[in-house]
């Protein structure tokens, strides 16, 4: 009988609740419990099934980006831009400040940094690759479900999804890899193979192969900033493996949100404008 | 007693179910959108949203016209001979796919070969616009007339590769735009939902994009932001999800395949709705809602069927884009030819 109560003050709720569903500015209403994605996302450091929380837009501090390793200041390309071109200093992200570089594959490194920033892929607006995408001077945002995780990139639209379930081979070489996570505890470990070995660490010239290996760790120090570190191997290239480490920071701003930076239009002129009816007058 | 209780309660959900289906069209937010309430229930995610993950390409409408043929009137579906047409035009189209080398006689061109391309499954229904009743898109305003006037205009007596912006957005690998990258196209029609606490998140293979849609109601930016994908913002109506985009670089891409089409101005208001109809179901809609392009708002309607074996390749489309150069450098060449012959001609 009790049971019977239940039922009739449910439908009594539910006659109750109608003409408010029906109303037409109701309708718009998000509908989202507003109070649930706050404890997951803000406040919470981690998911409902436990594994931590790493959503968000994320970004690198520092100029990485520049040069891997250890760099003094030094004049941009372009005097025109002043000091506003010029590259800053900065310490670098390899562990031991040592790129074990077999003497063919540096001589390559130093013809790549002598041509740039021609030959730099960043200058093209080519996919950045693993690790380069992560240290760039451009956020990114981590969207984590219950299954698999994407990363997008501000720089270029570029993106990959992580595969957290049985994990997959390469099916061919790409420019952001072919990505598969897995949890060590409370760090996520993600094994990236079939990069195509295009892509550069910085604009400095640094470079690796298609025999690239990367096994990058994200783990979270605090709510604001997670440590990030790529392990790096390619026989044909460096002597030994060899690590980058650095921390990202969360973007704070309330209203932070990852941009549209599609930069093919920005890189038209450097790669076809010789090749136009009219050349552009520099 | 108890049994009593029952019936009245079925009673009463029978009189509420049609209230509902009453009401509902009526209240709707878009009367073109004749969508047949859906009952299913789709699973939740742990954090309570309607889970819509996975990949939902669009591969199976890839022969669906997107304007109707303007015979079929208001007629939704096709006719059951119409049916047998397609079925049969597919039969052929498969056979002819298993062709392992070409005809001695054939022409060389530059299209792919037929295989190379995928093909839909044969289906029912006769455009995928669908409001206006007749499946055609609105008549463009006169503004709209004009601008399009203009650019026809601003194109006379120039060479089609003088340089690379004679090329469309498409072939310059920049953006097909939201409608032009979910739009059914010859190959590479992934489109993957990935959602996590508070967003959802929208890939679509071809150039490769990823649309960010946050659902805590945020504000869009002002409008000195502006994109080619635009800035979305979305919540749920029940298990609906409705993305509201704005912000987009007008006269850029169209809303027809590829992005082609006629060029949407910068203040459109894109309205999409995600809603699945079944376990392997979604229905997708997208009203277009521009004044200054076309004289009324219109929707284009699409079933997707997930598809968790589809290959979601990465779609490296600029930095493999030779064609560019080829095309440049061809032109070029052609050019320098010509002049030498004339010089010779002289002579």
């Amino acid at each position: 009988m009790r049971k019977t109560f239940t039922f009739l003050s449910t439908a009594a709720a539910a006659v109750v609740c109608i003409p408010l569903t029906l109303t037409p500015g109701k309708a718009q209403a998000p509908t989202t419990p507003a109070k649930a994605v706050a404890k997951a996302v803000g406040k919470g450091s981690r998911m409902p099934d436990g594994k931590p929380n790493l959503n968000g837009v994320w970004e690198y501090i520092g100029t990485a980006n520049w040069d891997i390793q250890d760099h003094s200041p030094a004049p941009g390309p372009m005097w025109q831009l002043g000091a506003i071109g010029a590259i800053p200093a900065g310490r670098g992200v390899v562990e031991g400040n040592e790129i074990p570089y077999k003497p063919a594959a540096l001589e390559q490194k130093k013809k790549n940094k002598a041509n740039w920033p021609a030959d730099d892929p960043e200058a093209k607006c080519y996919m950045p690759g693993i690790p380069r995408a992560t240290y760039m001077p451009f956020p990114f945002q981590v969207i984590q479900s219950n299954k698999d995780i994407l990363m997008a990139y501000e720089y270029a639209s570029a993106n990959r999804l992580i595969n957290m379930g049985k994990p997959i081979e390469a099916g061919s070489d790409t420019w952001m890899g072919t990505s598969n996570g897995h949890w060590e505890g409370d760090t996520l470990v993600v094994d990236v193979t079939g990069l195509n070995g295009l892509s550069w660490f910085d604009r400095a010239g640094n470079f690796a192969s298609d025999k690239l290996h990367v096994v990058e760790r994200y783990k979270r120090r605090s709510n604001d900033v997670m440590d990030y570190e790529a392990a790096i191997d390619d026989p044909s290239v460096f002597t030994r493996p060899w690590k980058i480490s650095l921390p990202l920071y969360k973007r704070a701003e309330k209203n932070a949100q990852i941009l549209e930076f599609k930069c093919v239009e920005f890189a038209e002129e450097l790669l076809y404008g010789k090749y136009k009816k009219q050349p552009t007058s520099k | 007693m108890r049994e009593h209780v029952l019936t009245s309660l079925i009673v009463l959900s029978a009189v509420l179910a049609s209230v509902l289906l009453v009401t509902l069209p009526v209240i709707g937010q878009s009367p073109d959108t004749k969508s047949k309430k859906s009952t299913y229930t789709p699973p939740k995610l742990p954090w309570g949203d309607p889970d819509l993950q996975g990949l939902w390409p669009g591969t199976d409408l890839i022969e669906v016209p997107l304007q109707r043929d303007a015979k079929a009137g208001e007629r939704t579906e096709v006719t059951q001979e119409e049916f047998a047409q397609r079925q049969a035009k597919a039969e052929r189209t498969a056979e002819n796919d298993k062709v392992a080398y070409v005809a001695k006689d054939s022409k060389v061109g530059i299209n792919p070969p037929g295989y190379w391309l995928e093909h839909g499954k044969p289906q029912k229904i006769t455009s995928l616009v669908v409001d206006p009743p007749n499946g055609r898109i609105p008549e463009l305003t006169e503004q709209a007339k004009q601008k399009a006037a203009q650019a026809k205009q601003a194109k006379q007596g120039h060479g089609p590769n003088e340089t690379w912006e004679d090329q469309s957005l498409y072939d310059r690998c920049i953006s097909r735009g939201v409608m032009g990258s979910i739009l059914p196209v010859i190959y590479n029609n992934g489109t993957q939902i990935v959602q996590g606490p508070g967003y959802v998140a929208i890939r679509y293979e071809m150039i490769h994009e990823t649309k960010i849609i946050p659902l805590d109601g945020r504000p869009h930016p002002g409008s000195n932001i502006k994109s080619y994908m635009g800035d979305s913002r979305g919540h749920w109506e029940g298990n609906t999800l409705v993305i509201e985009t704005t912000n987009f670089l007008g006269d850029k891409n169209g809303i027809g395949l590829n992005g082609g089409g006629t060029p949407h101005s910068a203040d459109m208001v894109l309205t999409e709705k995600w809603t699945r109809t079944g376990p392997d179901m979604m229905e997708y809609t997208a009203t277009i809602n521009d004044p200054k392009t076309w004289v009324r708002p219109w929707t284009i309607r699409m079933p997707l069927r997930l598809n968790p074996e589809f290959p979601l390749y990465e779609y490296a489309c600029h930095e493999g884009n030779y064609a560019m150069f080829n095309m440049l450098k061809g032109a070029r060449a052609e050019e320098k030819a010509a002049e030498e012959a004339a010089k010779t001609g002289k002579k």
